[in-house]
């Protein structure tokens, strides 16, 4: 390596919010200020990095000196100074700034594909990707690949679509390719919408490149030539490094016409979605594109054969073609040594919730649910007992906590109840309540709905009013029947995948935690006490001290009590709003 | 071919048609809300999902199409089930006020709720509190019975190609509305009326009028233009209440416009004759049919010894039926013995026939309605069909969305021109110009068969003839680029097949013989057959008066036509009118009124006091098409029957009645009791005109401008339809006065700026002939230089401007405009 000092600060969309740039201009004065400055140039240099994954330890800076790694978490422009005195001058890192065991372990069961350069090379910077092979795939594809080989390897990979559905890459790729038009689309779908998700997000803010040249091998192969990355307006920085990637795959002649001198032709452009959940669906999506209000269409025909202007269109998710220029490079075989029989290679899951490392993941398909929870995400916050995992976002389930040694795969997932979707993984503890959990995303869904379908329109309204009221304590005997056969209807009847799925959290819910439905309706308790209409909050007269903290943070003046005497709620005055809970240190206020 | 089962029945069906349209056709009944053949697949009500073997999931059958082998359920436990929640929700927020809903009885929605409802529901209701929004002149929009099936958005923006209603707002509280909650303007074709599934949308006019079981419903054909659509007419105790249209019904297949749906109440008119009336010391005073008839065979005996059988003329009606019409023929022949005979399709129709008849030998002319279909290259020639014909237009249309190359040259913004894949923006009245223009291009570039077009009559003058039409000098009289020009000959001539159209009638001023001689031309020098030239019969029985022989060279020669009748002040004595007002609709008004007024014997026949009837010496009473039977001829030269809905106000009697009444008068017997004497009179004497013709000619045509435009008068006027209204005759309904009541000037921005004329001020308009005054619209549609006007209202008196051109050519009318302050 050139560089004897490299100093590598993670500026993702984590990165950025922990201050990831502030620790980029401390590091640049305080080198200037310790008089490295001069070396800056040929021996030393900064480079913004995406993500790496572990977002909750935040700044994460790596220094590279003489090409041994040392990786601070938690950093903050303070302690650069430091850091670059008695690491950088002295060579003795900062111990105690330095990352943990767990950050190691957070990575050890990882195997990373498409994550493999994020959080590594610079995002801005093509040169950054093209040191590490980036564009080889590209290069390799249009000099001695037929668009056939190219497909046939895509299928013999197992690679399958990463948005959610699952279907095989190269067999979409084949039927674009067979058919016959003048014109053909590519469109990458980022319009990445799950709550709790960031997995397209993150590698498009880390490594664009990838997801450019996995298109443009997509549009070499099917016979595209005109591509669209349909991307959220809420992901700006995303947005930008798209776009200075694309500015640069142009000068680099991988856009543009005759790429690689080839008489091949393709332009990518950039399309920002207006925020509507919905147009992640491949023909609302399209309609969007087209100028359309975004609503889905019914399915046949599908765009594969009558997509963006009713021409075939492949519409593939960013992560499904970020993966392709690594198969290209390191083949089939190797791929596909990942994963499980039907489910190839490996899976970006965003991991969240109650757990201790939540952050972006990449696995082998296939890994079992307790290595993700507990090898990798370093099990549950606070040491609470877990309860479940909530996969697949608003369209997934939940799998609760005996079935925590399921594989991670299409197959196994779907059997459960759940699915892989675009690979959001919610962790949720003793403290959440189920109920609350299908609530919460059907609210989502119901306000998401486009509004074309009926069941979707009215049938989650309903689903969702039913939810409302068995979480305010209004839940009546036959509630969690109802549930079921309208969210069976719903289900049933449906348009699109959006309303098909909506009731998926529902379902999932009452199969594994039925008994907390129960208790909501018939007993009007919430077991987790998190539904605040069936929550009291009582003084337990054994703990308390009385020594007042609860009666001072209380802004309903609901508590009363002599200093050093038992002090007591009065409910009627009570608005739960748990700060009492909060503020007592001796664990003297109960829920119930 | 593909073979599948559907509910046990082994079916056969075209390749690629939907699982409903097969069950349809085969006489299985799938419910569904959101379906309409004509539009395109939505899937939104999800009432029409089936079961299919190996399926796990249920199809939608409105959109899922047929497999070879499917095996189709569309009734079991498990779908009546589904249907059942689906409805459930549906009904869970529409407000259920059938009581006081007009579709109720007739509504989608009740029906399929008496079939899959359930008496009891699950949820609690939350009916919707919209008011209804009541602001738009003839189409109501009652949010709270929406369900959202999309079918009126759909149809007006897919179908109709307006796109006045769209659905605003996402989700649960998505509400159909036009653009930023504004009053709905649009072409009141009120499809969105008959489609809509509830009572969501609902015709102003039939607001409270009668409830759908009460009401008696009858087919009969519109009144209006050309395209011969089949009304279905629903009456209570004698009273016409409302026109609809019905899926599949006759030539419009369910399709209707304004002018149909809502253009009949002119029957009902203040206006309408109950008794005859003679003119008695310069007032007309009320008389019976008896003192009528007598004074009108006295006069007409008197002038005919006095002045010999050539001094009577008559005109007949577009308006009126064959049988009408016929009878007026066989009343000027028989009875008068003159042939002296003509109708508004001089200015028209037998301006289109001359010319194909001139160029093909053949002397009908009729056109498809389903020609625009499949053609590879649809040109319209300065012409609006979606106003002159809308049902044609929607023809064109839907060729256009099923991928039909579209061109349209015209001198200002149409319907058709927004939809067009090329729109050629021309200056008005140089169709003859731009067409030689093309044929030179296609001549010079040897894009026609030469070896066998050269050998075409009259080739060597034409080809010659085009010399002076360079595309440079084209260019310049047209306002088309020479790239242009170049670019549509190429696409037109290498087409496929292609089909050329425009219209030709009184109301508009910017085409004529010449115009179709031109097109003809170009039709025969690319070798297609006539029927590549579709020119529209303008109204409802022109084709049919046409062909019962109101026309001046259907027996002898030298005989008086319109234009001897009308314009001349010596030519008659006597003008038997039957069913026109040429004073309102045909041009150089002022001139007319000074021939009829130089009569010695006016009879009018009309259904109203027209204007032309306040000059008449005697007028008698007629029923108006919806109180008599009869037949009428559509553009398709498909006779089509009409039907006697209603009673006659009054007095008056069938047209056919009081010429046989007046023959009687004259002392001669014709020997007709009743219509269906009429009819078979008809065939006797009536001869089917070939339809096929080897013949074809080259007739050479030269530019010529109509008025040229100058110091004095610097603009060029150009008369057109509007889309609400049809000869002067819709000008008496109340319910298309509501839309628009009032000929408007027309007038582009930059010109507007340069006459200091603001939107909606009073505007003098003079030209060679008269002056009058008239609001304006400053318009971005229009073309600086040109401005536009309609002819349909009387008291508009827009023909006090213009100029009949006799010789066949177009004739715009240079005018000066100025301000009126005040």
């Amino acid at each position: 390596m050139k560089n004897d000092l490299l100093i590598k600060i993670c500026m993702g969309t984590g990165g950025l919010a922990a201050g990831g740039s502030e620790v980029m201009d401390a590091f640049k004065k305080q080198l200037r200020v310790k008089g490295i400055k001069a070396d800056i140039s040929k021996h030393c240099s900064i480079h913004r990095v995406g993500c790496r994954g572990l977002c909750a330890k935040d700044v994460l800076v790596d220094i590279i000196l003489n090409n041994v790694k040392t990786t601070y978490q938690f950093i903050k422009p303070y302690m650069v100074e430091r850091i670059i005195e008695e690491h950088v001058i002295n060579g003795n890192p900062v111990e105690e700034w330095a990352v943990t065991e767990d950050y190691h372990q957070f990575h050890n069961k990882q195997i990373k594909v498409v994550l493999s350069d994020c959080g590594n090379i610079d995002p801005e910077d093509i040169e950054s990707y093209l040191n590490v092979g980036g564009y080889d795939a590209l290069k390799q594809v249009i000099s001695t690949m037929s668009p056939k080989d190219t497909i046939e390897i895509i299928k013999k990979s197992g690679l399958r679509g990463r948005g959610g559905a699952g279907f095989p890459t190269g067999v979409k790729w084949e039927i674009c390719f067979k058919e016959t038009s003048s014109q053909k689309y590519i469109i990458c779908n980022a319009d990445e919408g799950d709550p709790g998700a960031f997995m397209d997000r993150s590698v498009i803010e880390g490594n664009p490149h990838a997801v450019i040249e996995g298109m443009i091998i997509g549009a070499y192969s099917t016979g595209a030539d005109k591509g669209y990355v349909y991307i959220r307006a809420e992901y700006p920085l995303a947005v930008e490094r798209l776009k200075k990637a694309l500015n640069q795959a142009r000068q680099n002649k991988f856009l543009g016409k005759n790429i690689l001198g080839k008489k091949f032709d393709f332009d990518i452009k950039i399309k920002l979605g207006a925020g509507a959940f919905v147009c992640g669906e491949e023909t609302a999506l399209i309609a969007s594109i087209e100028g359309q209000r975004g609503m889905p269409r019914a399915k046949p025909p599908f765009p594969v054969y009558k997509g963006l202007w009713e021409k075939p269109t492949v519409i593939n998710n960013v992560e499904t073609l970020a993966n392709v220029p690594y198969i290209i490079r390191n083949g089939a075989e190797w791929y596909s040594s990942f994963g499980t029989e039907k489910s190839k290679g490996t899976k970006v899951f965003a991991l969240t919730g109650k757990i201790k490392n939540s952050g972006l993941i990449e696995v082998p398909m296939g890994i079992p649910l307790r290595e993700i929870i507990y090898d990798i995400g370093g099990g549950i916050e606070n040491n609470m007992a877990f309860k479940a995992v909530q996969t697949g976002g608003p369209s997934g389930g939940c799998i609760p906590a005996d079935l925590l040694d399921i594989k991670v795969d299409y197959e196994s997932l779907a059997q459960v109840g759940s699915i892989v979707g675009s690979g959001g993984m919610v962790v949720l503890d003793e403290n959440d309540c189920m109920v609350n959990i299908a609530k919460f995303f059907l609210q989502f869904t119901q306000s998401e709905s486009c509004g074309k379908c009926i069941p979707c329109r009215i049938g989650t309204k309903r689903l969702l009013e039913i939810l409302e009221r068995i979480t305010c304590g209004k839940g009546r005997e036959g509630d969690i029947e109802l549930l079921e056969d309208l969210a069976n209807d719903v289900k049933a009847t449906s348009l699109c995948g959006l309303g098909q799925t909506a009731p998926n959290p529902i379902l999932s819910t009452i199969r594994y935690f039925r008994d907390e439905y129960e208790a909501h309706i018939t007993k009007k308790k919430c077991p987790a006490g998190v539904c605040k209409d069936l929550l009291s909050y009582v003084v337990i007269a054994e703990f308390c001290k009385g020594c007042g903290a609860c009666k001072r943070v209380c802004p309903s003046s609901a508590i009363s009590g002599e200093k050093k005497a038992v002090h007591k709620i009065d409910p009627d005055l009570c608005v739960k709003c748990g700060a009492c809970f909060e503020a007592c240190k001796f664990k003297a206020i109960g829920k119930g | 071919m593909v073979e599948l089962t559907i509910d046990g029945k082994k079916v056969s069906v075209e390749d690629g048609i939907t699982i409903l349209k097969a069950a349809q056709m085969n006489g299985i009944k799938i419910p569904n809300m959101c379906y309409d053949k004509r539009l395109r697949p939505y899937g939104a009500c999800r009432l029409c999902v089936v079961e299919a073997e190996k399926q796990p999931r249920l199809l939608a059958s409105c959109s899922t199409p047929v497999a070879p082998g499917m095996v189709i359920l569309t009734d079991t436990p498990k779908l009546r089930k589904v249907r059942q929640t689906v409805l459930e929700l549906m009904l869970i927020h529409h407000p259920l006020d059938c009581p006081i809903c007009d579709k109720a009885g007739e509504c989608d929605l009740q029906d399929v709720a008496y079939e899959y409802g359930k008496p009891e529901g699950r949820f609690i209701r939350h009916r919707k509190a919209m008011p209804p929004d009541v602001r738009g002149p003839l189409v109501e929009l009652t949010a709270n019975r929406c369900i959202l099936c999309g079918k009126c958005v759909r149809i007006c923006s897919e179908h109709q190609g307006r796109g006045a209603l769209g659905l605003i707002g996402r989700g649960f509280p998505t509400v159909v509305q036009p653009a930023f909650g504004e009053i709905l303007e649009c072409d009141y074709c009120g499809q969105c009326i008959d489609i809509c599934p509830t009572g969501a949308l609902l015709s102003k006019p039939f607001k409270f009028q009668a409830r759908a079981w009460f009401l008696e419903e009858k087919d009969t054909i519109c009144p209006f233009c050309g395209c011969g659509c089949t009304l279905t007419l629903g009456t209570r105790e004698g009273n016409v209440l409302r026109s609809r249209g019905k899926e599949d019904n006759g030539r419009s297949e369910g399709n209707l416009c304004g002018r149909g749906r809502f253009g009949f109440d002119y029957i009902y008119s203040d206006n309408r004759l109950k008794t005859p009336l003679i003119r008695k010391n310069g007032a007309f005073v009320q008389a019976t049919w008896d003192e009528a008839l007598m004074h009108i065979s006295d006069s007409l005996k008197y002038i005919i010894n006095s002045y010999g059988k050539d001094s009577v003329g008559a005109i007949g009606s577009h308006r009126c039926t064959n049988e009408d019409n016929f009878m007026l023929r066989k009343f000027m022949v028989s009875v008068i013995g003159s042939h002296n005979m003509d109708s508004s399709a001089a200015f028209g129709y037998s301006k289109v026939q001359k010319a194909l008849d001139m160029a093909f030998g053949l002397k009908t002319h009729s056109i498809n309605m389903k020609s625009p279909l499949g053609k590879d290259v649809i040109f319209i020639l300065e012409s609006d069909i979606s106003i002159t014909h809308p049902v044609f237009g929607l023809n064109i249309l839907q060729a256009k969305r099923e991928g039909s190359q579209l061109i349209v040259a015209d001198s200002r913004d149409t319907k058709l021109t927004r939809h067009s894949s090329n729109y050629l923006k021309m200056r008005q009245g140089t169709s003859v110009a731009l067409l030689n223009g093309m044929m030179k291009i296609i001549l010079d570039k040897g894009l026609f068969n030469r070896e066998i077009v050269s050998k075409t009559q009259g080739f060597t003058e034409f080809e010659t003839s085009l010399a002076e039409y360079t595309p440079g000098k084209v260019s310049k009289m047209t306002g088309i680029s020479e790239e242009e020009l170049v670019s549509t000959a190429e696409t037109i001539a290498k087409a496929k097949n292609r089909m050329i159209s425009l219209t030709v009638s009184a109301t508009e001023n910017t085409k004529g013989m010449d115009t179709v001689l031109a097109a003809s031309n170009l039709v025969i020098l690319l070798g297609e057959d006539i029927d590549a030239l579709q020119i529209p019969a303008e109204y409802a029985n022109t084709y049919g008066t046409y062909k019962m022989g109101i026309r001046p060279d259907a027996g002898k020669t030298d005989v008086k036509d319109i234009f001897d009748m009308l314009y001349e002040t010596n030519s008659l004595n006597a003008l038997y009118i039957m069913g026109e007002d040429p004073v309102s609709t045909f041009p150089y008004n002022s001139k007319i009124m000074r021939t009829l007024k130089s009569l010695e014997l006016l009879v009018v026949q009309d259904i109203a006091l027209t204007e032309t009837a306040k000059l008449a010496h005697v007028v008698l009473p007629a029923s108006s098409w919806a109180e008599k039977d009869g037949t009428f001829v559509n553009a398709e030269g498909i006779e089509q029957k009409i039907h006697r809905i209603v009673d006659a106000p009054g007095q008056s009697l069938p047209d056919w009645q009081i010429l046989r009444n007046l023959s009687l008068s004259m002392g001669k017997e014709i020997a007709i009791r009743n219509i269906e004497g009429v009819s078979e009179e008809i065939k006797k004497t009536i001869r089917e005109d070939q339809k096929t013709s080897d013949k074809r000619v080259f007739n050479t045509v030269s530019y010529s401008a109509g008025e040229e435009p100058d110091m004095e008068y610097p603009l060029s006027l150009v008369t057109r339809d509007v889309l609400q209204h049809s000869g002067s005759m819709s000008t008496r309904s109340k319910a298309l006065d509501l839309v628009v009541s009032e000929a408007f000037l027309e007038i582009n921005e930059d010109d507007a700026r340069k006459f200091g004329i603001s939107d909606n001020s009073h505007v003098k308009i003079t030209s060679r002939r008269g002056t009058i005054y008239l609001k304006a619209k400053v318009t971005d549609t229009v073309q600086p230089g040109t401005v536009f006007t309609s002819m349909h209202f009387p008291h508009g008196r827009v023909n006090a401007l213009t100029y009949p051109s006799e010789n066949g050519a177009a004739g715009t009318d240079a005018v000066k405009i100025e301000s009126v302050k005040g």
